[in-house]
């Protein structure tokens, strides 16, 4: 023993470009002790995990997947701004070795303001398979940084990384490690001029050197902070000389696409024609415009098909088991105050407990998602429906929230954080509520079923395209004209393909469910409550409380559309979940099951109960996705706007509906 | 006959000409060894004789008479150093000044029967194409070594060089006709870095301005332009050569490595929809607005 037995903790950062395997590297080396959040003031998510080796504790910080450390994109700018305010112990650098001229241009970056630099080769297996042999050593000895290369997928070379990243975090930093890249002398005047137009009290906390650099790759964020720290006068000289020389921003990215490829030359040793690979062969399919889609098609039908047979019948199993038999259980076993029966029967049970009931249709959605990103397909889904999302002004991407919002709209609001643009990730978040959720349509499949017989399933079908065509024309009116800036052309990476990681979807499915779980726990919890306080005082009767009250004062809107205020109130408790409904009807009708369909039948005409399911499948989005919004968008105004749209156009298409009906 | 000075101007203002410069007095003055209105002498008498037209802010010019007289010249002296190489197997470095000599003395019956030992040869040792005994020449379409990108890959066709010093050097290297190469990289200097085979080379920039080359993909003949990216046709390359966009974007698309020089392959482009190329070993997919603003040189079909 050395009697080093000193504890020690250090910090260390996970950098590497989307699609490298970054988030398999975390979560071996975190599994489950990461913490799941966003980064302050962003919608991006942080994760952070710790590990412990020895006396060493390593926390590890996974920085969003960036191509680049110019602020394109609000990842990149939390990634560089971690790296020079936080300053971790060490940045380990993670690059996909089948790809390794791309990655390494990040590395170019990183190299200039971390001093202590480890990087990590990964898929060395896939490489090999394409034919491309690298030389880790001698590519460590050009970076002067180690290079352990790894394979991720199949837990190998990581033991080797944590020794490295070990044996370098008890080396004290060598400032002078801080290199930089060789940029010729035209574009090095160039830099230095800007360099000299500065001083370090004008950049802090980034170095100076490097602010003058990303002034002239024109980067906005760089450019406001030094525009807000010195005089306007000198502020115009700067931004004099960088419109002079704007051509320094191609010409700085692509002398560094020339250093990246003098160390290819250094790493890769030979590089064989490679066969048409697995990839080629299924993208010809995948990505064809036609097929593309039919694949897609057929992807989704499978994944609903897989939804509704294990996840429906489980939610059904979940409602019988837990909620119906606990609130039997309350109701006839418990011997406690009546207030507080009803408020376990009928505000948590029928609230939170009937939003819980949805996990198994949830995890099924979130574990068929993680299973389709981790194989690479995700990108092509987004490639082959672009140009149809491009009419709506919406991003390739968007495709892929607004099929989650099928299962539920809450994961898919959340979803919209993989579209980099904001203005297409707006325009996809106001849209999403319009998508019908399972939810919804088991309050549709009932109702449908209790009027329209044989015909239901028609009804059920309409009504979901009917949902869809409000959406596209609900995008076209936003996109037109609410939603402003600038649109972003489509320009994403599409992965190889690759073996998914049981491992990796189970962890990604987990972490979704517990943060739906925690939303249950919390606001919706509340909400609950409410509703169930206001229909419970002040008589301790739903027929004279407050809730009743409301309803009645809702009556004469809801005569327009053939509707008593009992359906005005059960359309009301849909806000806390939208299968709500069916429980709300069944407390005011005072009936459950059959009793309930024909209580319904006595109560509505046809016409009334179709206008009924149109406006249910309009109406504001329930509470749980309006706070998703609200937390997604940072602003009331969003989910005030959306809720006053939906408000309009279910009311006004449930009145129109009605009266059409009427003439049959 | 004529003699073999007028051969030596017609040879000169021809292999000037045929790179598409304007040939000035000064310039054969140099190309020749000579003094500049000795230039000017000869070429009235050229000019009499309707082999040259020579206007003087324009430069010199061959007349069609010149013209076939010039490629006479040329292929017995192409056909000339092709035997000194290949018959009796001297070496390349060697043969330029040989066959100067022996290109002025051989009559039309010699010249064939040599094509035909030769086995109709077209090209001479430094793959300078030989013209046909009807006075055609294909020329291939090539530039310097030095007029190409980093990344890019290349088939060095001729080496444009007589100097016995610098053939040496070339050969030293192993670079020789029909050898494929990819430029790696560029440096102020006008010096290449290149791989050849599976060895690295450097090259100074006087090496590199003698190797002419033609991009591998052009190799069917096909037209090289500027063209936005979204009419590159699928399965072709193209190099990056500008952006025409706004600048907004550009940062993101040059992350992704859309750097000026780096080849572009198309791998799907239909009608209307995003395209999906192939740019430093990553397939991208690109909306069309961004892809008819990526300027590529590249073949149009």
């Amino acid at each position: 023993m050395k009697g080093n037995t000193q504890e020690k903790a250090v910090v260390i950062a996970l950098a590497g470009s989307p699609n490298v395997g970054k988030s398999t590297v975390f979560n071996l080396l975190t599994g489950l002790s990461q913490h799941v959040g966003n980064w302050p003031g962003k919608t991006v998510e942080q994760k952070t995990g710790v590990l412990r080796r020895g006396n060493l504790t390593m926390n590890f910080v996974d920085l969003p997947g960036t191509y680049s450390l110019t602020a394109n994109s609000a990842e990149e700018q939390i990634a560089r701004d971690y790296l020079v305010e936080e300053n971790p112990d060490a940045v380990v650098a993670i690059l996909n070795a089948a790809s390794l001229e791309r990655n390494l241009y990040l590395v170019a970056e990183l190299i200039e303001l971390s001093p202590r630099l480890i990087v990590a080769l990964n898929m060395i297996d896939v490489a090999q398979q394409q034919g491309i042999e690298i030389d880790a050593k001698a590519l460590s000895v050009s970076l002067n940084t180690p290079v352990i290369p790894i394979v991720a997928s199949k837990n190998r070379g990581l033991d080797e990384l944590l020794a490295t990243i070990e044996r370098e975090c008890t080396h004290p930093v060598d400032p002078g490690k801080l290199q930089h890249i060789e940029y010729g002398t035209e574009t090095k005047k160039i830099i230095d001029h800007v360099d000299g137009l500065l001083d370090d009290s004008i950049t802090t906390p980034y170095p100076r050197h490097w602010t003058a650099m990303k002034l002239l790759e024109g980067d906005t964020q760089i450019n406001k902070l030094v525009m807000g720290r010195v005089s306007s006068e000198k502020f115009a000289a700067l931004d004099s000389y960088l419109k002079e020389n704007e051509s320094a921003t191609v010409t700085i990215a692509t002398l560094r696409y020339e250093w990246v490829r003098k160390m290819m030359g250094v790493a890769q040793k030979k590089r064989q024609l490679s066969r048409v690979s697995l990839t080629e062969n299924l993208d010809r399919v995948a990505t064809h415009p036609l097929l593309g889609l039919f694949t897609l098609l057929a992807i989704l039908c499978v994944i609903f098909a897989l939804v509704y047979s294990i996840g429906i019948p489980a939610q059904k199993f979940l409602d019988l088991q837990l909620v119906q038999r606990g609130r039997e259980f309350v109701n006839n076993s418990l011997d406690i105050p009546f207030w507080l029966r009803s408020l376990l029967a009928n505000g948590i049970l029928s609230g939170v407990g009937t939003v819980l009931t949805f996990i198994p249709i949830l995890v099924s959605f979130f574990a068929a998602w993680a299973f389709m990103e981790d194989v690479g397909y995700m990108a092509r889904a987004a490639f082959v429906t672009d140009r149809f999302m491009h009419m709506l002004g919406l991003h390739g991407k968007s495709v892929l929230p607004l099929c989650l919002g099928f299962g539920c709209n809450v994961p898919a609001v959340l979803g919209t954080r993989i579209i980099d643009s904001p203005r297409s990730r707006l325009l996809t978040i106001i849209i999403t509520p319009l998508v019908p959720c399972t939810g919804r349509m088991t309050v549709v499949t009932l109702i449908a079923a209790a009027f329209f017989g044989s015909q239901a399933i028609f009804v059920s079908i309409g009504l979901v395209i009917f949902s869809l065509v409000m959406l596209v024309i609900t995008g076209l009116i936003m996109n037109r004209f609410v939603i402003s800036g600038e649109k972003t052309a489509l320009l994403m990476e599409l992965p190889l393909y690759h073996i998914p990681n049981p491992r990796i979807i189970g962890l990604v499915t987990w972490q979704n469910t517990m943060a739906f779980i925690k939303r249950a726990g919390t606001i919706i919890l509340v909400v609950s409550l409410i509703i169930w306080a206001l229909s419970i005082t002040p008589h301790g009767d739903i027929n004279t409380s407050f809730l009743s009250q409301i309803g009645k004062f809702l009556e004469p809107v809801g005569r327009l559309m053939g509707l008593n205020w009992q359906m005005m109130v059960a359309l009301l408790s849909s806000f806390i979940a939208k299968e709500n409904t069916i429980a709300s009807l069944g407390m005011l009708l005072g009936g459950q099951g059959v009793g309930l369909t024909q209580q319904l039948k006595l109560l509505l005409t046809p016409a009334a109960a179709l206008a009924f399911l149109v406006l249910q499948v309009l109406f504001i989005p329930c509470i749980a996705t309006v706070t998703a919004i609200y937390h997604e968008t940072k602003s009331w105004r969003w989910p005030a706007l959306i809720v006053a749209y939906q408000l309009v156009i279910s009311f006004s298409m449930a009145i129109l509906v009605f009266h059409v009906g009427r003439l049959f | 006959m004529d003699s073999e000075r007028t051969e030596e101007y017609l040879e000169a203002i021809y292999k000037e000409q045929s790179k598409g410069l304007s040939v000035s007095t000064s310039l054969l003055a140099k190309n020749l060894g000579v003094s500049a209105p000795a230039v000017t002498d000869m070429l009235s008498h050229l000019e009499r004789r309707g082999l040259v037209d020579h206007k003087p802010n324009k430069g010199v010019s061959l007349t069609d008479i010149g013209l076939s007289k010039a490629l006479e010249v040329i292929r017995r002296h192409r056909l000339w150093e092709r035997f000194l190489t290949d018959v009796l197997g001297m070496t390349w470095d060697t043969v330029h000044d040989e066959a100067c000599r022996l290109e002025h003395i051989a009559s039309a019956e010699v010249t064939e029967r040599l094509a035909r030992i030769l086995g109709d040869a077209d090209t001479c040792p430094h793959g300078q194409p030989i013209p046909d005994k009807d006075g055609n020449i294909t020329q291939e379409k090539t530039m310097p070594l030095t007029d190409f990108l980093p990344s890019q890959q290349v088939c060095i066709l001729a080496i444009d060089v007589e100097d016995a010093n610098i053939l040496k050097e070339i050969e030293k290297l192993g670079l020789r006709p029909k050898v494929v190469v990819t430029i790696l990289n560029k440096k102020a200097d006008g010096s290449l870095e290149l791989e050849a085979g599976k060895k690295k080379l450097q090259l100074n920039s006087k090496l590199a301005a003698v190797l002419l080359a033609e991009p591998i993909t052009s190799q069917l003949q096909r037209e090289v332009q500027e063209i936005p990216l979204s009419k590159l046709v699928t399965g072709h390359s193209g190099v990056l050569t500008s952006y025409a966009g706004e600048r907004e974007q550009l940062g993101r698309c040059l992350s992704l490595g859309f750097t000026p020089g780096s080849v572009i392959e198309m791998l799907e482009n239909y009608k209307g929809c995003p395209v999906l190329v192939k740019v430093h070993d990553t397939k991208v997919a690109l909306g069309r607005e961004l892809a008819e603003k990526m300027i590529v040189s590249g073949e149009t079909a």
